[in-house]
């Protein structure tokens, strides 16, 4: 049990390493998605392992499925309401 | 004795322990929309500066940035290893983790105050004295240096708040044996909650490119 959470550890230290790296290559804006898409790994090995989400239990799926839903509401609306501006 | 229910509300402990877990996330997803609205003026600021916001986080240290994301990610599994012990009944041993967790924790706001001192002292905060910005787009870049503070300032709040329930935790205090791992497993989540925050702001802060 333990020891998957230190193989979780270890991937996110590997991959704060790639995003570190990654920033002293100049890729445009390439850089800002491949932070990003770092990011969203590393909170994906956070939520599964350190926050159990992979247990599986469907009411904790749904409740974290329902912030991941009301971020999307407020990121989509406020591009749509922004864009052009 | 530590497999009855707390609260006289539920039959059983499993129902009890899934209806903890489940408020928890319920606040959680309220923060998340407290950082999400933050986030998306951050967006908005950025896509309509790109240069200064470019500018302005080279200005930063991006190895004190690291350092602390690596500190806070240490921090996290301390606070999973924690809570795995607390589950399994092992107490003595999931309060050392806590302390260990909690000092970490420590470390992090340290580092941040260290930065914070460092950037003032380069007149990089124009929130909190007299701004000096040599780089592009000099007329906007105040406003990166703005939500900079704001962004990374919410988070140490939560951090501090995190630091002490992990303390309180840890300390010997009687709490009656079936609760303290439930409570443990609660701390546990708005810790990683916040360290996810963090992994966001990191990059989003610090790597930059214009």
């Amino acid at each position: 049990m333990t020891r998957r959470l230190v193989y979780a550890w270890l991937g996110l230290m590997l991959l704060l390493a790639l995003t570190v790296g990654s920033s002293f290559i100049p890729l445009g804006v390439g850089n800002s998605v491949v932070n990003l898409a770092i990011a969203a790994a590393k909170a994906a090995i956070v939520l599964a392992v350190f926050m159990e989400l992979r247990r599986g239990e469907p009411l904790l799926h749904l409740a974290a499925a329902a912030v991941g839903f009301w971020l999307l509401i407020l990121f989509v609306l406020s591009w749509i309401a922004l864009r052009g501006v | 004795m530590t497999d009855e229910p707390v609260s006289k509300a539920f039959d059983e402990v499993g129902r009890e322990r899934e209806a903890d877990t489940f408020g928890m996330w319920v606040f959680l997803g309220t923060e998340a929309m407290l950082f999400g609205a933050v986030f998306v003026a951050y967006t908005i600021l950025r896509l309509k500066y790109p240069e200064a916001f470019g500018g302005g986080s080279e200005k930063l240290s991006m190895w004190l940035g690291t350092l602390n994301t690596a500190i806070l990610l240490t921090s996290s599994l301390a606070m999973a290893v924690a809570v795995e012990s607390a589950k399994a009944h092992a107490l003595p041993f999931a309060r050392r983790m806590l302390w260990i967790t909690a000092l970490l924790g420590a470390a992090f706001v340290c580092v941040k105050g260290y930065e914070y001192f460092d950037d003032m002292q380069k007149g990089l905060l124009p929130l909190l004295g007299p701004f000096h910005y040599d780089g592009p787009d000099s007329a906007h870049a105040g406003l990166f240096f703005n939500i900079y503070l704001m962004m990374t300032g919410i988070h140490a709040v939560h951090l501090l708040i995190g630091i002490s329930l992990v303390v309180y935790l840890a300390l010997p205090i009687r709490i009656p044996p079936g609760r303290q791992p439930k409570r443990i497993e609660s701390v546990g989540l708005y810790w990683h909650f916040v360290d996810i925050v963090w992994i966001f702001l990191f990059p989003l802060l610090y790597l930059v490119h214009p």
